[in-house]
């Protein structure tokens, strides 16, 4: 699998919200404005390069040498809770503006499907160490992008009338589920005709 | 007491009315069995890491009740998915990740979090069946909506001659794709909650 | 400090606990999945062989789509091989096994396990998907590209293309290899 297939597949193709309902929550949930829905995106985002390196490092490096494949599920979860709390320190650390940005986003992303989705389906798929990072960062970009449109989409919501048991979440979801239909446009066809 | 069973079914229903779990209601609801057989996953989960969590409350420190509650819950995941993969291999299939994912089903730490740490076992097991009846209930409706619309069938347990395939009269032959579908799930999700939105806002009219 | 040593031996407990409570389920269950997959292999290998005697896994080791074959053979004589192969998916890779002929003619074709996204590729999974690679070969093109196929079967499988030309690919590759390997 090339390396631009596996950024176009995991951005667009199967786009972790639009496709896999992965970190749908998130979506619905701090997509009500765009600065923040920018800063979750780039949270994840980070989040997801760095998780998608450390479980294929404890995949094939703890688990598989001592024969423990079984605490896959317990020792991801685990790693990618570790990983959060040390890039909430190291942040706070390093650059106080960027933690003002991004900080209050981080807890949430320890139970963000999308993190330990991506780890799970690196390991489905077979990748090596570099196709796990680019998938990580091409599946946080594919969420980044979804939630921008989305937080745009909704600001404009805002101003329009809506009958009021749709107001809110349900009109949120209907609004995904347009843009899902949109992004079926990116099919394996797609794919096909640009890499041959 | 009833009362912590029941109110997972409509008034606090996980999905309808507090809207967590998304994932897994969306993602394996295009047919009614992978519903159930998620269903049965989460409340095997819910009840596990529920009766611990609350067997456990004076023993786990509170600094780290949220990593302690994690490991609980991603051992009884990891249970289900063996013990699925060994028994029913055809449906552990077509879950595909989103078994390992019942680990962060919010549904399961938020119970942890808002209930069983502050109640008894007993009090626990009966919000764990009730939440997870719930949640089983939302995702049979998502899938009922999704799989007839969108395939013209309502897939069940295979039993005796009964292959576990209804077929819906003229739906079976020119269904609706789009339900089945990745945007279809978003779309039904959000027509069912306006609807649950709606007869919330009616019950609170008639008091 | 001692508060944090005390701290950390009671997650460390709850960890130690959890990992021996799945170490004994896992002893319990691993067994059953590994037979239960030997089994699905056995059956899909029944169903390739037409009736014909399968003998042992070869396994092969170069870089290309081959990861093994078993002969076929009649009274003795090697009628054809079933290649187990790998095609790569727009996502990820496929297992399948496929029985072809020592003339290079596709017989049949099993998907074992693919990583394609459910719904799509999950097409390579119905039987009327893979027809179209039956009976091909020894004379004919094995279609690794849409330009292979009329327009209708081209349109049917449209939304896994990808998919339906990595299988080609690999089958190719297998029918090369079976080419190679002769009666013996």
């Amino acid at each position: 699998m090339s390396y631009i297939g596996i950024i176009i597949t995991f951005v667009f193709i199967n786009n972790f919200i639009l496709t896999q309902f992965l970190g749908l929550c998130p979506f619905i949930g701090v997509s009500k404005n765009v600065e923040s829905a920018v800063g979750m995106g780039f949270a994840v985002t980070f989040v997801m390069a760095l998780a998608s390196i450390a479980s294929w490092v404890i995949y094939h490096y703890v688990l598989i040498p001592l024969d423990i494949v079984f605490l896959q599920t317990i020792s991801f979860i685990l790693v990618i809770a570790a990983l959060v709390q040390f890039v909430e320190l190291v942040i706070q650390k390093i650059s106080p503006a960027l933690y003002k940005a991004l900080g209050i986003f981080l807890p949430l992303i320890t139970t963000n499907c999308a993190v330990l989705g991506i780890a799970l389906i690196n390991v489905r798929n077979d990748y090596n160490a570099l196709e796990s990072f680019i998938a990580g960062i091409a599946a946080g970009l594919g969420f980044l992008l979804a939630i921008l449109l989305m937080s745009t989409i909704r600001v404009k919501l805002d101003s329009e009338w809506i009958p009021k048991p749709f107001r809110g979440i349900p009109i949120a979801f209907i609004t995904g589920g347009l843009m899902a239909l949109a992004f079926m446009a990116f099919d394996n066809a797609l794919l096909n005709n640009l890499l041959g | 007491m009833l009362k912590e069973f029941t109110k997972g079914f409509i008034k606090e229903n996980p999905v309808f009315i507090i809207v967590l779990g998304l994932c897994p209601a969306l993602g394996v609801s295009t047919k009614v069995v992978n519903s159930i057989g998620m269903g049965a996953g989460v409340i095997f989960v819910l009840l596990g890491s529920n009766i611990f969590v609350s067997l456990l409350k004076n023993f786990i420190p509170e600094k780290v009740r949220i990593p302690a509650y994690i490991v609980i819950i991603a051992s009884f995941v990891t249970i289900v998915e063996m013990v699925m993969e060994a028994f029913i291999p055809a449906l552990y299939d077509s879950l595909g990740v989103f078994v390992p994912l019942i680990v962060v089903n919010c549904v399961i730490l938020g119970r942890a979090e808002a209930f069983a740490n502050k109640n008894t076992v007993k009090a626990s097991i009966l919000d764990a069946l009730g939440m997870g009846l719930g949640f089983t209930l939302a995702l049979i409706i998502i899938a009922l909506v999704r799989e007839v619309f969108g395939l013209g069938t309502i897939t069940l347990f295979p039993i005796g001659n009964f292959n576990g395939v209804i077929e819906i009269p003229g739906l079976i032959d020119s269904p609706v794709r789009v339900f089945a579908l990745a945007a279809g799930a978003l779309l039904v999700m959000g027509f069912l909650k306006a609807l649950f939105t709606w007869i919330e806002d009616i019950r609170r009219v008639k008091q | 400090m001692k508060e944090v040593m005390k701290i950390g031996g009671k997650l460390a407990a709850i960890c130690a606990i959890a990992a021996i409570a799945l170490g004994i389920v896992n002893a319990i269950t691993e067994p059953i999945i590994i037979a239960a997959r030997a089994e699905k292999v056995r059956l899909a290998l029944i169903e390739l062989s037409v009736g014909l005697e399968i003998g042992e896994l070869n396994e092969v080791n170069n870089e290309g789509a081959i990861l093994g074959y078993y002969p076929l053979s009649s009274l003795e004589n090697i009628k054809a091989y079933i290649v187990n192969i790998i095609g790569s998916g727009y996502a990820g890779d496929m297992n399948l096994l496929t029985a072809i002929s020592l003339e290079g003619e596709v017989l049949s074709v099993v998907l074992m396990k693919h990583t394609e996204t459910p719904g799509l590729g999950k097409e390579a999974e119905n039987a009327s998907y893979m027809e179209k690679f039956i009976g091909k070969g020894n004379g004919s093109i094995i279609p690794s590209s849409k330009s292979h196929l009329d327009p209708k079967e081209a349109d049917s499988i449209a939304g896994a293309s990808i998919t339906f030309i990595g299988i080609g690919k690999a089958l190719n590759e297998a029918a090369d290899f079976v080419g190679q390997l002769g009666g013996m």
